[in-house]
């Protein structure tokens, strides 16, 4: 049994934010909810999300977990976006159940980010 | 190679010097009979107690007589707080103390509270520290007890406790002075200082963990009832078997403390001032508490636009404290920070850096360097930072 709060996926993904930064011309999702700030973006090609990168202010799992979201939907459809569960991460990456409205802030910003690509996408009526 | 972890909580808890370890294993095997035993063997545990009560009392300038062992500090204020409200409850029942205090003294005082006591919770000034006359001017013709202490363990503040002691005494009132993080840390004389009761532990000076000790003063109205029943020892205040070994080993460092007190402050000195050069220029840098007159083993800072705990794990390989380590367990922003005005944010992105007998200037130098680029990393990665 560890005393460490943390697990060696969260910790692995804390070390290495690949995915933190900015997209030119990208799609994008913000939100500010319980002492959290994550905003996501996505570029797309033929439907599917050609990259992604993210920015946060939070805590390492918030931070860990957005990481993680980059790197699971990148190259996937955009249509998964909106099908994203907080509970699937937080078991992937041992998250404990305190930081459930944190993740759920997650949830929130990556379905948002697929309402507004789902919405560029539809062209407008004639 | 970057190590495995660089100590920096020394007010948390300090290593066991070398000398006290062995000393306690020496005693282990030599003075294990109960000191309270009239045989040969139990008078040699017994001589043992008395050795280190004369170098605790050196240290401290008191006679050993004055000194009650306990489990530590926590134990101490409890039994000083506590056992002198309830000795005096029948000429009054007014206490007073500060919300900056330790939970070791906050939460007796709350307790008393729900006891029919009466608790003045005096604020700090915005340096963290309290003036004579504010606990003057909170002092009724029922106040029994105040309770102040010397060093704050989360920012290094050091409050006048002989204009503070001064303003008790011409009162009536008995002072209590929380000493864990000053006792063989900073220059301490009893016999000068106008203090009734003080509480101290060994593991903040390089003794073991588990022992402590409770000044109080001989007078004929400085008493504590007890906490605990089951013995006649130490004066029928605290009974129970005495650990041997370790209040030898506390002994011990209090006569390395003694001998070491000027070496270690001006140690503790130059190593602050290598660290606060090289973070003195971090954009928004706030220093909690003052930096001029405080205890020099302890700097706390925040940043207010940083997440406190994404910057402590960021700092490892750096130990280092978020608000008290006591309080740690509990994620919310320190309270003594609070006090001092600090925002939840401010509050929450508090680091304190503590430095000790083994930190080495490298170390300080690569915390700083460490802390620094944590501070850049983080701030990088917050919506709306420039790309």
């Amino acid at each position: 049994m560890s005393s460490d709060p943390y697990s060696a996926e969260v910790r692995a993904l804390f070390a290495e934010l690949a995915h933190a930064g900015d997209l030119a011309g990208a799609a994008c999702a913000e939100l500010d909810e319980q002492g959290v700030r994550i905003r996501l973006a996505a570029t797309l090609r033929d439907g599917c999300l050609q990259a992604m990168r993210f920015r946060a202010w939070g805590c390492p799992h918030v931070l860990a977990a957005c990481e993680a979201v980059c790197q699971q939907y990148e190259g996937r459809p955009a249509a998964g976006l909106e099908q994203f569960r907080a509970s699937e991460i937080m078991g992937n990456l041992s998250i404990p159940v305190e930081k459930t409205g944190r993740i759920l802030v997650i949830e929130d910003t990556v379905r948002s980010l697929g309402r507004s690509i789902c919405d560029r996408s539809v062209p407008p009526e004639s | 190679m970057v190590p495995e972890f660089i100590y920096l909580d020394f007010a948390a808890s300090t290593p066991v010097d070398q000398r006290v370890a062995e000393r306690m294993l020496e005693c282990r095997a030599s003075a294990y009979a109960n000191p309270s035993s009239n045989h040969v063997a139990g008078r040699r545990s017994r001589d043992a107690i008395e050795e280190a009560g004369a170098e605790l009392g050196a240290l401290l300038n008191a006679d050993p007589k004055t000194l009650i062992w306990t489990s530590g500090a926590t134990e101490s204020d409890n039994l000083a707080i506590a056992g002198a409200a309830r000795y005096r409850a029948h000429r009054g029942k007014h206490l007073i103390t500060m919300p900056t205090e330790h939970k070791a003294v906050t939460d007796v005082f709350r307790m008393l509270e729900t006891r029919g006591f009466e608790v003045t919770w005096l604020e700090p000034d915005i340096r963290g520290q309290l003036d004579a006359g504010v606990l003057e001017a909170a002092i009724r013709p029922d106040t029994q007890l105040a309770s102040i202490m010397y060093v704050n363990n989360e920012t290094g503040v050091i409050q006048d406790i002989e204009a503070l002691g001064n303003v008790c005494r011409a009162n009536d009132v008995l002072f209590h002075v929380d000493a864990a993080q000053a006792v063989g840390k900073i220059p301490i004389d009893l016999s000068a200082l106008p203090v009734d009761l003080v509480s101290l532990t060994g593991h903040k000076f390089y003794g073991p963990k588990g022992i402590g000790a409770l000044y109080i003063a001989d007078g004929p109205t400085c008493h504590v009832e007890p906490l605990f029943y089951g013995g006649g020892q130490q004066r029928r205040i605290r009974p129970g078997t005495l650990p041997t070994d370790l209040i030898a080993g506390l002994g011990l460092a209090a006569r390395i403390a003694a001998d070491r007190l000027h070496d270690d402050l001006e140690h503790l000195r130059a190593l602050r001032s290598t660290f606060w050069s090289r973070i003195r220029g971090i954009d928004g840098l706030l220093v909690n508490g003052d930096p001029d007159s405080g205890f020099p083993g302890i700097l706390n800072v925040s940043v207010a636009d940083i997440e406190g705990e994404s910057l402590l794990l960021s700092l490892e390989p750096l130990c280092v404290a978020t608000g008290s380590a006591c309080n740690s367990q509990v994620q919310e922003p320190s309270y003594v920070l609070r006090a001092l005005g600090r925002s939840d944010l401010e509050a929450q992105s508090s680091i304190r850096f503590s430095f000790g007998r083994s930190t080495t200037v490298d170390e300080v130098e690569f915390a700083a360097e460490h802390y620094v680029k944590a501070i850049e990393r983080l701030r990088a990665l917050a919506p709306g930072a420039a790309a």
